[in-house]
């Protein structure tokens, strides 16, 4: 099967990668949509001080 | 002058470095008549093989910011090491590891439970977690592999210059325009940010500097003319490097270290331990035990954006 | 030291391997006994390994 892939997806806050997997007549069988990265804010914020967090986590997205 | 050829890209980012350079607004026109910008995914529409496609050497300059963390992100940034000719390690996540460093007081497997499995808001019965590799009816689907720990660039590739600060200010950025503009850029492995440390920059009056009691920073309003840390705020202020403008200070809240450290100083968070012990007003023992309590997080505070740059690196991952 | 261990316990370097002590130059038995102290309680740890393999785990 004929495969497309858009890496990295751009113009917007984040890491994507979009592959597209076409038929022989070059319709889309299906597409799959992935996240390549991963900082782990959801884990490394517990046991910091509560009041430090509106330090921390705008760093999840600058923009 | 040709113009420059610019490539910028992000690894373990937010994109506020990518937003700081488009914060120097309408001196964005000046950027762009003095260079081409062949990569830059928060506005461009090129793609991983434009890069692979150029050859070796072809860009200026690139301005690399966020962390290493994954195969991916080290490979991109061998890829643009080898096409560029000067890589520059911008904002704090690439020169030091920045706020995503913190997850080296973690572990991998830890993070990607809690995120894929624990978190509330999830819907995943079956547990899944992402693969490497996984099959599926049409095909092969890759994903880069996650680290263990958190890097810096310069601890993945050969870097020329470094850009402090998350985001870093926009007078810092102008500089290295202005730098690039006239071809002046300082000799290779410059910081380039102030020589000194913030408490140089920092208006505020300085006395006593001897405290008796530690505050967390929601437990008084500071008085916005006395020196931060003689109120008992813990200001890194004493170890960081200086050129932000003190801007946090500014509004009245303690620095917590983004331009790294100062010069001459290796560790950052050893640095401001021991800067702060040495301010305890006190040598009885409990005084002290109640002070050392009253420091809510040691760790993730004194190395809140350098846990990578630091000699500890991370926490011990210790074997099951 | 308080506040330095406080801290190495974060990153999981155990209190019983730090330690501060002044001794001078005509403390020999002293600083022998102390070397001795310090050498069988880290021992009792066992070795101290920062990873389990690095960056790819």
């Amino acid at each position: 099967m004929k495969k497309v892939t858009i890496d990295p997806i751009t113009r917007l806050e984040g890491h994507g990668k979009i592959e597209i997997f076409l038929n022989d007549d070059g319709s889309v069988a299906n597409t799959y949509f992935q996240i390549p990265e991963l900082r782990g804010f959801e884990k490394f914020c517990e046991g910091r001080p509560v009041e430090e967090m509106p330090r921390i986590v705008p760093r999840i997205c600058g923009v | 002058m040709a113009k420059l050829k610019l490539a910028l890209y992000w690894a373990g980012a937010c994109g506020g470095c990518d937003v700081a350079v488009l914060d120097v607004n309408e001196k964005i026109l000046d950027v762009a008549n003095l260079a081409d910008i062949v990569f830059w995914p928060i506005a461009l529409d090129f793609k991983y093989h434009h890069v692979e496609a150029m050859p070796d050497k072809s860009i200026d300059v690139c301005l690399f910011n966020g962390c290493i963390r994954s195969s991916e992100q080290e490979h991109i940034a061998k890829m643009l090491r080898a096409k560029s000719k000067v890589l520059v390690s911008f904002g704090s996540c690439a020169c030091f590891g920045g706020i995503p460093a913190l997850a080296n007081l973690t572990t991998r497997a830890e993070i990607m439970e809690r995120a894929y499995i624990e978190a509330p808001s999830n819907e995943n019965p079956n547990k899944t977690l992402p693969q490497i590799k996984v099959s599926v009816p049409e095909g092969e689907l890759t994903l880069p592999e996650l680290f263990e720990d958190v890097l810096t660039l310069a601890q993945v590739v050969p870097v020329e210059y470094f850009v402090p600060g998350c985001p870093p200010t926009v007078d810092l950025i102008l500089k290295v325009v202005n730098a690039l503009a006239t071809n002046s850029l300082p000799p290779v492995g410059a910081i380039i940010a102030s020589e000194k440390s913030l408490c140089d920059e920092c208006d505020r009056k300085k006395e006593k500097k001897m405290i008796s009691k530690i505050y967390r920073t929601h437990e008084i309003i500071p008085d916005a003319e006395r020196c931060l840390l003689e109120q008992g705020l813990l200001c890194m202020g004493a170890a960081t490097r200086g050129g932000c403008g003190a801007l946090c200070v500014k509004v009245n809240i303690p620095c917590r270290g983004c331009f790294g450290p100062p010069p001459g100083v290796k560790d950052q968070g050893a640095k401001l331990i021991s800067s702060i012990a040495s301010i305890y007003e006190t040598k009885d023992e409990k005084d002290i035990a109640r002070m050392v309590d009253e420091v809510a997080d040691p760790a993730g505070t004194f190395y809140r954006f350098g846990m990578s740059d630091s000699m500890l690196k991370r926490k011990r991952v210790q074997g099951k | 030291m308080p506040l330095l261990k406080k801290m190495l316990a974060q990153f999981g370097v155990e209190d019983k391997r730090v330690r501060l002590d002044w001794v001078s130059a005509s403390e020999g038995e002293r600083f022998a006994s102390i070397v001795n102290d310090m050498t069988e309680q880290v021992r009792a740890l066992g070795p101290f390994s920062r990873t389990d393999g690095g960056k790819h785990g």
